[in-house]
């Protein structure tokens, strides 16, 4: 087996089995704005899928043409195998959590659960029971009987929660759900969803900005810039191996050093060169901070750089450093020897590199 | 020591200004339970003479009746095709929903008498007979705007995430309206239709103009006063002034926001 083949393998390991949810050229225009381009998604049984990228990227168009709140100019939503590209969100078998949580202000909380459940002319036994079991996995027991306006934002949102999942939707959607709770309330509501998801076993897909929140929740992700799909795969994929030099510094922190090669040879403008097989062409060099080593750390053979020392702040479980090349740029590292940092004094001239097997070499677009 | 000066010069000057406002309808009220005949001091006791002498007019009743047909059926008409106005403009982009609202009040600020000789004329070219059923749509026209106002008002800051969560809990757009949409907005529903009942209640100069030969309250008033200065003139104009302060005020309750 070639090696190529084997990572295909790996990145799709359901790939025989149908997926849950395709979308096929799927595309929403908005006069001439295109909102989200010809996009193809494969989303499997079972999936934390997340959509991520910045603000206005078509992230919420897109989710909104699944559950069939926003018809698309062209292609097709498949769900279950069957084409639901013409149905409306009441005859899908997705749920949705909305950015707002969209919840009834003249309901109680227990209300706004029952809600879907009583359209469906559910057996009033059966309503109840469903209800109870569904405010007990929220833990919503305290507030069952308040209405919207007296509930906090995290309340609030793990209402919105419970009211979809108490449909046990093939497809559970939620736009930005966390979004508008504070830092600490997200930690723990990230955590929350993770052991939802876990104890129901259905497939999520949400709609983040928060390449974070992305990484701590999603077990696959699709990146998305102005309306297309640029990367999609595991989290550790997505970090390790960024396609483009957009995906390098949106996820995570990345040092990214433009070069030229020439020749099979890359020559960086900060100085430093190694080769590497490929057309003659402007690129860009992607490492991580934490792949970079500084100073007597240096490994044989690696690409270096000298620079100036501008700062080192010690962070607990690491060293961060920052290095102020002579060319203008700078380089971010992140070092876990400690006693290395006391060896080092701000503006000492210091030598920093990478092995080429943790770089990327990605042609600059 | 100034503020406090200018405190009660100001509390003063509002009080005159408040009496003053208010004293003609005061002066109104208590003559309509005097026993002079004529509207003077000083008053020579109290009686309810008057509101008997009303009530034992044949010509009360069959105003009051027709009145009473008018404003329901403005206020129901009204609120109807208003909440379905106020629905398009609302999903309308704001910069394109203003000048259409703008047109749309046009009757507000047009004065009534050429409003109302315009439908008296429009009726005779039309060839149709005046009567209580030619005065509805005559108001509808002038209170219409009152309730898109209003309405389109509650309507513009209304979540819209509210309807898709109900479609996507399983409700067709009508189940969506009737169990989500219209619950929440119905105060300010109910408020329009008694503003529109309100105003219809004691509107005269284009009913006057469309009604031929029948009678409303506003129209009987100005029937009686024509004849005579006789108190039960007062009784009736107390009687019209709280039913329309009373739709009013709950009109005020029934849209004010809670929570
Ligand atoms: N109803 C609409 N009419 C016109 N443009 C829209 C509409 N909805 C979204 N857009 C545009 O489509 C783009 C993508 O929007 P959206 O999907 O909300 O982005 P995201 O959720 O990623 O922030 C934005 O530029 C937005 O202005
Ligand atoms: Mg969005």
């Amino acid at each position: 087996m070639t090696a190529s083949a084997a990572t295909a393998v790996a990145s799709r390991p359901q790939a025989d089995r149908p997926p849950l949810v395709r979308l096929r050229g799927l595309t929403k225009s908005y006069g001439s704005m295109v909102a989200v381009k010809p996009l193809d998604l494969d989303i499997q049984s079972g999936d934390f899928y997340a959509l991520l990228g910045p603000s206005g990227c078509g992230k919420t168009t897109l989710l909104r043409m699944i559950g069939g709140f926003t018809e698309p100019t062209a292609g097709t939503v498949e769900i279950d195998g069957v084409d639901v590209t013409r149905m409306g969100p009441e005859r899908r078998p997705t749920n949705m959590v909305f950015q707002g949580y969209g919840l009834f202000p003249h309901m109680t909380v227990r209300q706004n659960i029952a809600y879907g459940l009583k359209l469906a002319k559910l057996p009033a036994a059966e309503v109840e029971t469903r209800v109870k079991e569904i405010i007990g996995l929220v833990r919503l027991e305290q507030l069952a009987e308040r209405r919207p306006d007296g509930l906090s934002g995290g309340q609030a949102q793990r209402v919105a929660l419970a009211r979809a999942l108490v449909m046990r939707p093939r497809v559970l959607l939620l736009d930005e759900p966390l979004a508008a709770l504070d830092l600490q309330l997200r930690k723990a509501m990230q955590e929350e969803l993770r052991r939802i998801h876990r104890s129901i076993g259905g497939t999520f897909v949400f709609v983040t900005h928060d390449q974070g929140e992305a990484m701590a929740l999603a077990n696959r992700i699709a990146v998305m810039d102005a309306g297309a799909c640029v990367q999609e795969g595991g989290p550790e994929e997505i970090y390790g191996a960024p396609r483009t030099r957009f995906i390098s510094t949106f996820i995570g922190e990345a040092n990214v050093l433009p070069g030229r090669r020439q020749g099979g040879r890359v020559t960086l403008e900060a100085g430093g060169s190694f080769a590497d097989a490929g057309a003659d062409e402007a690129v860009v060099v992607v490492v991580r901070p934490e792949a970079m080593a500084l100073g007597g750390n240096l490994p044989q053979g690696a690409v270096k750089l000298t620079g100036r020392l501008a700062d080192s702040v010690f962070l607990g479980p690491y060293v961060r450093y920052r290095v102020e090349l002579p060319g203008g740029g700078e380089i971010i590292l992140h070092s876990q020897d400690f006693a290395l940092r006391h060896r080092l004094a701000v503006d000492d001239t210091v030598e920093v590199g990478w092995t080429t097997d943790v770089q990327r070499v990605l042609a600059d677009r | 020591m100034t503020t406090r000066f200018a405190r009660i010069v100001w509390f003063v000057f509002g009080a005159a200004a408040v009496f003053f406002m208010l004293s003609p309808l005061l002066l109104l009220v208590l003559f309509s339970f005097g026993r002079n005949s004529l509207a003077s001091f000083p008053m020579r006791g109290v009686t309810f003479d008057w509101y008997r002498a009303l009530f034992a007019n044949q010509d009360f009743w069959v105003a009051f009746q027709n009145s009473v047909v008018v404003s329901l059926s403005v206020g129901v008409t009204s609120v109807l095709v208003g909440m379905l106005a106020a629905f398009a403009f609302a999903r309308m982009k704001k910069r394109r929903a203003g000048p259409l609202l703008a047109l749309l009040t046009v009757p507000l600020m047009m004065p009534p008498l050429v409003l109302a000789l315009a439908l008296f004329s429009a009726y005779a070219a039309l060839h149709i007979p005046l009567s209580v059923w030619t005065v509805v749509p005559g108001q509808v026209v002038f209170i219409q705007p009152f309730v898109i106002l209003v309405v389109y008002a509650r309507m513009a800051d209304f979540d819209e995430s509210v309807i898709d969560s109900a479609r996507d809990l399983g409700a067709s757009p009508m189940r969506a309206f009737l169990t989500v949409t219209l619950p929440i907005i119905r105060p300010t529903v109910i408020g329009a239709a008694l503003i529109a009942m309100a105003l219809s209640l004691d509107e005269f100069i284009i009913t006057y103009y469309t009604i031929g030969g029948g009678l409303t309250l506003p129209t009987l008033v100005w029937g009686m006063l024509r004849r005579s200065l006789d108190p039960s003139i007062n009784a009736l104009a107390t009687l019209i002034l709280i039913g329309t302060l009373g739709a009013t005020m709950l009109a005020i309750r029934a849209t004010r926001y809670r929570g």
